[in-house]
């Protein structure tokens, strides 16, 4: 078994474990489309245009190698071994070994994922991440947590905000809708679930 | 259309983004330009000037800072690219890129990255994700951004 036959077993394993109940197979991309309900959002002002997340899809993902090169701007490299991809508007896989975060300042991922009818789509992923004294509260702003108060554990926000480049065919909506992510780390075994939303 | 729901007990494992109204932008214009490229129509429009009003930002556009740069699809998508330059009311300048898509169909919706001085009063839109939706003008010379943070 080489390298590749290797990481792509075990992250199809490993996503299997950690996600036995979940119907990932609902729906092909060819069948009629599936969604999830749409939260939307408004301004103070009624006139302030509304704006709706809806639930496309989530990415279980693997890392392997994470290397730190010491560059004016330090880059990182966190390699992607694999992992699945699961929900209402797209399943599939994330290609074993298709690319990782390169890492400058934040995260800045470029791989590919292979959808359930071998369709091709390419991800490149920006993200942020701030780690605040408390979750947000209705009306009140975020404070930024200090390193002189490290004794709270605070809240991290992670957002991921992913560019797609899909086939022409059933996937073709990923090209003209934009993303936000939210991604959770997971132990047992190590690997992170992205959570992305259709802006609306 | 069949709806999915999403099972209650994944929230350990499905993190959840929820959006807050942060400030709007009236930006106004030159007339856009195009030109053919191997690409596709790229469309560039001059920022002249603009303004921000929010209840945490109050700034204007550093005129003609930047503008837009689009890329313009057979099917007259626009792949939005933008940068532009604010200055704030107490002096501070703030970086905007916008990536997004503005479709026929009316959609037009972007994703915004800021970048502040981490000393300044504004260094809370450093690593906040902004999504953005915008309504134009007929001309496409006056254009409202309204900005929601991602939490």
């Amino acid at each position: 078994m080489d390298r590749r036959t290797f990481i792509g077993t075990a992250a199809t394993a490993g996503a299997a474990a950690v996600l036995p109940a979940f119907p990932a197979s609902a729906g092909h991309a060819h069948e009629a489309a599936v969604t999830a309900p749409t939260t939307f959002y408004s301004g103070p002002d009624p006139e302030t245009p509304r704006i709706g997340l809806r639930w496309a899809f989530s990415a279980t993902v693997f890392f392997a190698d994470r290397i730190m090169i010491g560059s004016p701007a330090p880059r990182g490299y966190t390699s992607v071994a694999g992992g699945e991809i699961w929900g209402p508007r797209l399943q599939g896989r994330v290609l074993p070994a298709s690319g990782a975060d390169y890492y400058r300042g934040s995260f800045n991922t470029y791989y590919m994922f292979q959808a359930s009818d071998d369709a091709l789509i390419f991800i490149h992923n920006r993200g942020t991440m701030r780690r605040f004294q408390a979750p947000p509260e209705a009306g009140r702003p975020l404070t930024p947590q200090t390193t002189a108060d490290p004794s709270t554990p605070g809240w991290m926000r992670f957002r991921a905000t992913p560019v797609f480049t899909a086939p022409i065919g059933p996937h073709d909506w990923m090209n003209r809708t934009v993303f936000v992510a939210n991604s959770q780390r997971q132990e047992h075994p190590d690997h992170t679930v992205f959570t992305y939303y259709e802006v609306l | 259309m069949r709806e999915f729901a999403i099972p209650e007990t994944h929230s350990k494992v499905m993190g959840e983004v929820k959006l807050d109204y942060a400030f709007q932008l009236h930006a106004l214009y030159d007339p856009p330009r195009v030109s053919h490229t191997p690409k596709g129509d790229f469309r560039y429009q001059d920022i002249a000037s603009g303004e921000v009003r929010g209840e945490r930002l109050n700034a204007s556009v550093y005129p003609d800072s930047g503008g837009q740069y689009d890329t313009v699809r057979a099917d007259r998508t626009r792949d939005v690219d933008a940068h532009f330059i604010l200055k704030a009311d107490n002096g501070e300048w703030i970086y905007v890129e916008h990536v997004g898509y503005r479709r026929p169909d009316g959609y037009y919706r972007a994703i915004a990255y800021v970048d502040a001085d981490t000393k300044g009063a504004y260094d809370w839109l450093n690593n906040t994700t902004f999504v953005v939706t915008a309504t134009e003008s007929p001309d496409q010379r006056s254009v409202i951004f309204y900005y929601y943070i991602a939490n």
